[in-house]
């Protein structure tokens, strides 16, 4: 739709607003303006006219309401990346994952279809964002100064933290990092929990297989911390588990996970009252267990 | 990036051959009193042979606990021991452990023992008997009959089987990053999370050439016993 | 005075009486053959004779001393008193035909590394090996083999040389040369005892000939009384059996 090879064509993109006002190349083709005769650039300008007064009569659903725009087209466009356990494709070739999952129960309650868009850079996605290639990205995007920046976040849904995990008796000594010089630290090799660990100073960081042999290490003695993911952390030790005397201490990084939506969209608004709503019917929590998350407070 | 990765990779080259010289200074040594122990005739109530409790006369304990260590070191995998040896102290105990490497060493030492003993067994079992008789009507002892006459002879017999395990040696050294030993296939694993997989393949070219230049050293070897025949 | 005397030797395997009491004498110069079928207790004597076999009871006397078994030590030092040359020869492979020789006597230490070596030569040449003297028992044929195992064993200057069945593992083109390093023996004044199937040498050979069946000795005697005048039933059923074989 994006080159017209006929007037016929032309005329279709023409009412289509958001094409030509996004697509000034087009609009700007030399060889497309010679094809198009003056009486028929006419009567596009003049349905154009007629289609900006009707639009600004039906309340600007295109530019002023997304979530208008949205139960319009009757589909919402979810601009992810094959990230599991957020996004991923099951044995059938689906999307799944915790965010897919919940895109399709946001998709449900609006009462419109759920497509999924494969950002295929990452870098750009705000600016898939605002060419309305997608109409959200949502995708364990950790809200940061640029996302704030560049769009409307939502509330934060899930937490990603980082956390040092102790035996219980000894890790009300360690109220900072710089407690933690000199201990030897296990961690899962190529991990962020790596990177955070390496980050402490004087510690010795020994890399693992996976965070379940770091956990071991503590609880052999032969680590004095380690460093894993929050939700394994607290899965883990605790009453009841094999790790009972371990306990999780401070947390090295944390790392909040929002929604995006265009800029001063109303989807915003819509979506974080969604979300207290199956936050509190237990809905996201059940979510977050089956793909071993920690929700956000 | 290929300077940094390879910088890498000879570290972990580096912590493999420290497992795999260590290994081998411990376990061919050890290996040959855990084989004694298995060939120990010690009978402490040989003087009851006849007796009520006659079967007891027959009773080799150092062979029966040697045959028995043997059989649990050789029946599990390495890698369960090597997390025992380290992680057991703590975990069974409440000990301090070892350090990882001495914990590594000293799995791999036992492993390997066990292993040697049996080839050192099967070698001096295969010597004839006749060789011993003629040592003794020559007014050898015992200890003069092992090192003068059988010693060379099972060198030469076990030299092939202990190859192979010294090659397959060279490869095991890569279950110490279940203990967080830095090898070589952990410093090309590394990489994959950092979006590189070419550097894991790389470390099979550091193995080839390794036991390559092992198996040349072995067959110059063999080939200096060739003189004899026996 | 005998050098040798053997007094109601008895030896069981198990179940089995192997030696039921054998007595017998020898003295000094003599050539003793021991003939008899297989399992009749011939080897097991001369294997408790170098003390590769302890005997039940009985008493071994060498030049009218008791040989008493005991600690290893005293059984090293009896076991010098004889040497064994073995069906099998039982070369060490890995030395050399001279280094097979002087290895026992280096590690007794009965003389110097030189005089050693000039006694080993000396050996090689006796039995006919001198130039071979630098070569692996693996390039020798089963005859020199033999024949390196004979000066090994006389390397030692043992009283008695005891051989057990030198000659069967050989082809029979090699016996002779190895039955004719054995009479050599014998005319330098060797002391011997020979187990042998090789009747032909036996009674040329041996000053006596003692007869085993089942673990006694069943007759004993000079050639001439033993081959040509045997009084037992059982030795004239043997004797008729080996010509047979020819």
């Amino acid at each position: 739709m994006h080159s017209a090879k006929n007037d016929k064509n032309a005329k279709i993109m023409l009412y289509n607003f958001s094409v030509v006002k996004y697509n000034p190349i087009i609009k700007s083709n030399p060889t497309r303006e010679r094809k198009v005769t003056v009486m028929k650039k006419m009567i596009a300008m003049i349905l154009v006219l007629v289609m900006m007064l009707s639009l600004a009569a039906c309340g600007g659903a295109d530019s002023g309401s997304d979530l208008k725009n949205i139960q319009k087209k009757g589909k919402i466009v979810v601009g992810i990346t094959d990230y599991a356990p957020m996004d991923y494709k099951d044995e059938n070739g689906e999307w799944t994952g915790f965010d897919a999952e919940f895109a399709k129960l946001f998709a449900a309650e609006l009462g419109v279809e759920c497509e999924f868009y494969v950002i295929a850079d990452w870098g750009k996605k705000f600016m898939e964002l605002d060419t309305k290639q997608i109409d959200a990205v949502w995708n364990g995007m950790t809200i940061t100064e640029e996302a704030t920046s560049n769009s409307s976040v939502s509330d934060p849904y899930v937490i990603n933290a980082q956390v040092v995990v102790m035996k219980a008796d000894a890790v009300g000594n360690y109220a900072d990092t710089a407690a933690m010089n000199g201990l030897t630290i296990a961690v899962e090799n190529g991990s962020a929990g790596q990177d955070a660990a390496n980050a402490i100073e004087g510690a010795n960081v020994v890399a693992l297989q996976d965070q379940a042999a770091a956990l071991l290490e503590v609880k052999a003695g032969t680590a004095d911390a380690c460093v894993i993911d929050i939700t394994m952390a607290y899965a883990m030790t605790g009453a009841g588990s094999d790790y009972a005397d371990l306990a999780p201490g401070i947390s090295l990084t944390e790392e909040l996970y929002g929604v995006s939506f265009r800029k001063d969209s109303d989807l915003t608004a819509k979506f974080n009252e969604f979300m207290a709503g199956i936050k509190a019917d237990g809905t996201l929590q059940a979510l977050a267990d089956k793909y071993n998350l920690t929700l956000a407070n | 990036m290929f300077i940094p990765v390879m910088q890498q990779l000879l570290a972990g080259f580096g912590e493999t051959l420290k497992v795999f010289l260590l290994t081998l200074v411990f376990s061919i040594p050890l290996g040959l009193v855990v084989c004694f122990g298995s060939m120990s005739k010690w009978r402490p109530f040989r003087r009851l042979i006849g007796g009520r409790l006659g079967f007891l006369g027959k009773w080799m304990p150092i062979r029966m606990v040697t045959r028995t260590f043997v059989w649990i070191i050789r029946g599990s995998p390495l890698m369960l021991q090597l997390i025992l040896v380290f992680y057991g102290p703590g975990l069974l105990f409440d000990l301090p452990a070892m350090s990882r490497f001495n914990a590594t060493i000293l799995a791999f030492s036992i492993n390997y023992a066990c292993y040697f003993s049996e080839i050192y067994r099967g070698g001096i079992e295969s010597i004839p008997q006749g060789q011993y008789e003629a040592g003794q009507v020559l007014g050898m002892t015992r200890h003069q009959i092992f090192f003068k006459v059988v010693l060379l002879q099972v060198i030469k017999r076990i030299t092939a089987p202990m190859g192979n395990e010294v090659i397959t040696l060279v490869k095991d050294t890569s279950l110490a990053r279940v203990i967080g030993i830095y090898e070589l296939i952990w410093a090309g694993e590394s990489f994959i999370k950092k979006g590189l997989l070419w550097p894991l393949f790389a470390t099979g070219v550091f193995y080839l050439v390794f036991s390559g230049a092992l198996t040349v050293l072995l067959n110059s070897f063999e080939k200096k016993l060739d003189y004899f025949r026996g | 005075m005998a050098v040798l005397e053997v007094k109601n030797l008895k030896k069981r395997f198990g179940e089995l009486d192997v030696l039921k009491g054998v007595s017998f004498s020898l003295e000094k110069g003599q050539v003793l053959a021991l003939i008899g079928s297989s399992g009749g207790g011939k080897s097991t004597l001369l294997r408790c004779l170098n003390f590769l076999e302890t005997p039940d009871e009985g008493q071994i006397l060498v030049n009218g001393k008791p040989l008493l078994s005991g600690s290893e030590e005293e059984i090293r030092k009896n076991r010098l008193h004889f040497g064994l040359v073995f069906q099998n020869f039982n070369l060490f492979p890995q030395y050399t035909v001279l280094e097979n020789i002087t290895l026992a006597p280096g590690l007794l230490k009965l003389d110097t590394p030189e005089a050693i070596r000039a006694n080993a030569l000396a050996l090689l040449e006796k039995v006919g090996l001198s130039q071979k003297a630098n070569a692996y028992p693996y390039q020798l044929s089963g005859g020199q083999q033999q024949r390196t195992a004979i000066a090994r064993a006389l390397a030692l200057n043992p009283e008695i040389l005891c051989f057990d069945e030198p000659t069967s593992a050989l082809d029979p083109e090699l016996t002779g040369e190895v039955l004719r390093v054995i009479r050599d023996l014998k005319t330098g004044g060797n002391t011997m005892i020979v187990v042998t199937h090789e009747m032909e040498f036996a009674k040329s050979v041996a000053d006596v000939i003692i007869y085993m069946a089942e673990g006694v000795i069943e007759e004993a005697g000079t050639p001439e009384e033993v081959f040509d005048n045997p009084k037992s039933e059982k030795t004239r059923a043997f004797l008729r059996g080996t010509q047979e074989r020819f």
